[in-house]
């Protein structure tokens, strides 16, 4: 790699540049300046799809006299937003040793109620206890934000009706199945005042009066009156909104967004670099490649300290990753 | 059902290798990486990365089948580097961007909280939610 030494001093200045507009434990929302779109979307489709979370994936019933079936019990169950704070310290159940699940690899979480008054009973995710085993205290418990501190309700019961089952919670990413999803919502959206015409509005009249303005259009410069269309321009600044649906922060979908992806390019340097005759590569494995994932690199070199998994970085002499230059060499990565 | 099983998106199978390189005949330095379980997230992110590359000549991906989790990505290089070096450096590269796009964040993330201390003093949600 040819990286011009003359450039590593204000090489923070030349890469991606975030201002935060707005962060409580629902939402952040920031941009994401000098950055291009494919950068940008990546982080966007990573942190909607291939997060690890823990949900819901067995679900044994016991008894169950309520209104409801089974099977759409348990899928209401495995939506249930579950704590995945520490879900690192979980194995995937593909990849545990053990025959079925164990404590490991799962969390279980047991159901048991029924109606002795004389009134209907609401039972919500409040009511679901921990059993087992368990590794860490909050992982995969259920997320309750209500005032009431109830959680989702799940299901009702009348008087004598009775629900009684075991729960197994395993570690997944949203790509097999949604309620995986860490996010409620991911915004995204560029461009406010449609300068690069990547929107083509409907209207009737007027789209300026038809259409309600986006909130960032006080952000950019609006376009000066009979400005020449620019075919050269192209987006450079990124507003996010990311809403949690609790199983983290808003701030930690994006910073395991950003880990989750470091972490498939940093496989693919390896089997580029080393793994040429297929000898340190053993099979199928989860998306996890490097396990231990060690961040972002604050000041440490991403892999750096990251053991066996992450050798490729001594390749050739390189600079370490936490220092190399975003757009080094002198060129202008946008 | 003969529906796959999903987790076929995301895990390799037996046997299968995350990427493979395949020389294309017929121009010059030009490669095709075949990579196993990514899709547009990585294809999009890499072919945009290589063509901004001072010795990259052309870069392009295509995910042929929605179904199929299999990329496809040529890169085609002046011939100071391979294609396989370009791909490296533009990997490299992003590791590094993103590495200091979370640097970043955090920082901003930890003014923000400094800010809001300031103002309210309790910056917990109702519950003491997980923020
Ligand atoms: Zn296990």
């Amino acid at each position: 790699m040819d990286y011009d030494p003359m450039v590593m001093d204000d090489a923070e200045s030349l890469g991606p540049v975030v201002k935060i507009s707005q962060a409580d434990n629902v939402r952040v929302k920031f941009e994401l300046s000098n950055a291009d779109l494919s950068f940008a979307n990546s982080l966007r489709r990573v942190m909607l799809a291939e997060i690890p979370t823990i949900a819901i994936d067995l679900v044994e019933i016991e008894e169950n006299s309520s209104v409801l079936a089974d099977e759409f019990i348990a899928h209401r169950l495995g939506l249930i937003p579950l704590n995945a704070e520490g879900a690192e310290s979980l194995l995937y159940s593909r990849d545990c040793d053990c025959d079925n699940y164990c404590e490991h690899c799962s969390v279980k979480l047991v159901l048991h109620a029924k109606c002795t008054g004389g009134e209907n009973m609401s039972i919500s995710a409040r009511d679901l206890v921990p059993a087992g085993d368990r590794m860490h205290q909050t992982l995969g418990m259920p997320v309750i934000r209500d005032e009431d501190g109830l959680g989702p309700l799940i299901l009702k019961l009348r008087p004598g009706q009775e629900i009684k089952l075991e729960c197994i919670a395993k570690k997944g990413i949203a790509k097999e199945h949604a309620k995986w999803a860490p996010s409620a919502a991911i915004g995204f959206e560029y461009d406010p005042h449609n300068k690069l015409h990547h929107i083509d509005y409907w209207y009737e009249q007027d789209p300026k009066t038809e259409w309600p303005p986006s909130e960032y259009v006080d952000w950019e410069e609006p376009p000066a009156e009979g400005e020449p269309f620019d075919y050269d321009a192209v987006p450079n600044r990124f507003y996010y909104n990311v809403e949690t649906s609790g199983p983290l922060g808003p701030d930690g979908i994006v910073t395991e967004g950003i880990k989750v992806i470091q972490q498939k390019l940093a496989g693919l340097i390896h089997e580029l670099t080393e793994g040429e005759g297929g000898d340190n590569y053993d099979g199928p494995r989860s998306p996890e490649y490097g396990g231990g994932g060690d961040g972002f690199g604050y000041s440490t070199s991403y892999g750096g300290n990251g053991g066996n998994q992450s050798a490729w970085g001594g390749a050739g002499g390189t600079t370490p990753f936490g220092q190399t230059p975003y757009g080094g060499g002198g060129n202008t990565w946008s | 059902m003969n529906a796959p099983d999903r987790f076929e998106l995301f895990l390799l199978q037996d046997g299968e290798k995350k990427i493979v390189e395949t020389v294309v005949n017929g121009m010059s330095n030009c490669s095709d990486f075949t990579i196993k379980k990514e899709d547009h997230t990585i294809g999009n992110l890499l072919s945009e990365r290589l063509k901004q590359a001072p010795n990259v000549m052309m870069a392009g991906y295509k995910v042929a089948h929605p179904n199929v989790p299999e990329l496809f990505i040529r890169v085609q290089t002046d011939g100071t580097v391979t294609p396989r070096e370009a791909l490296v450096n533009a990997l490299k590269q992003l590791v590094a961007a993103y590495g200091q796009l979370g640097r970043e964040f955090q920082k901003e993330l930890a003014l923000r909280q400094y800010a809001d201390q300031g103002e309210n003093g309790d910056g917990s949600g109702a519950q003491g939610g997980t923020y």
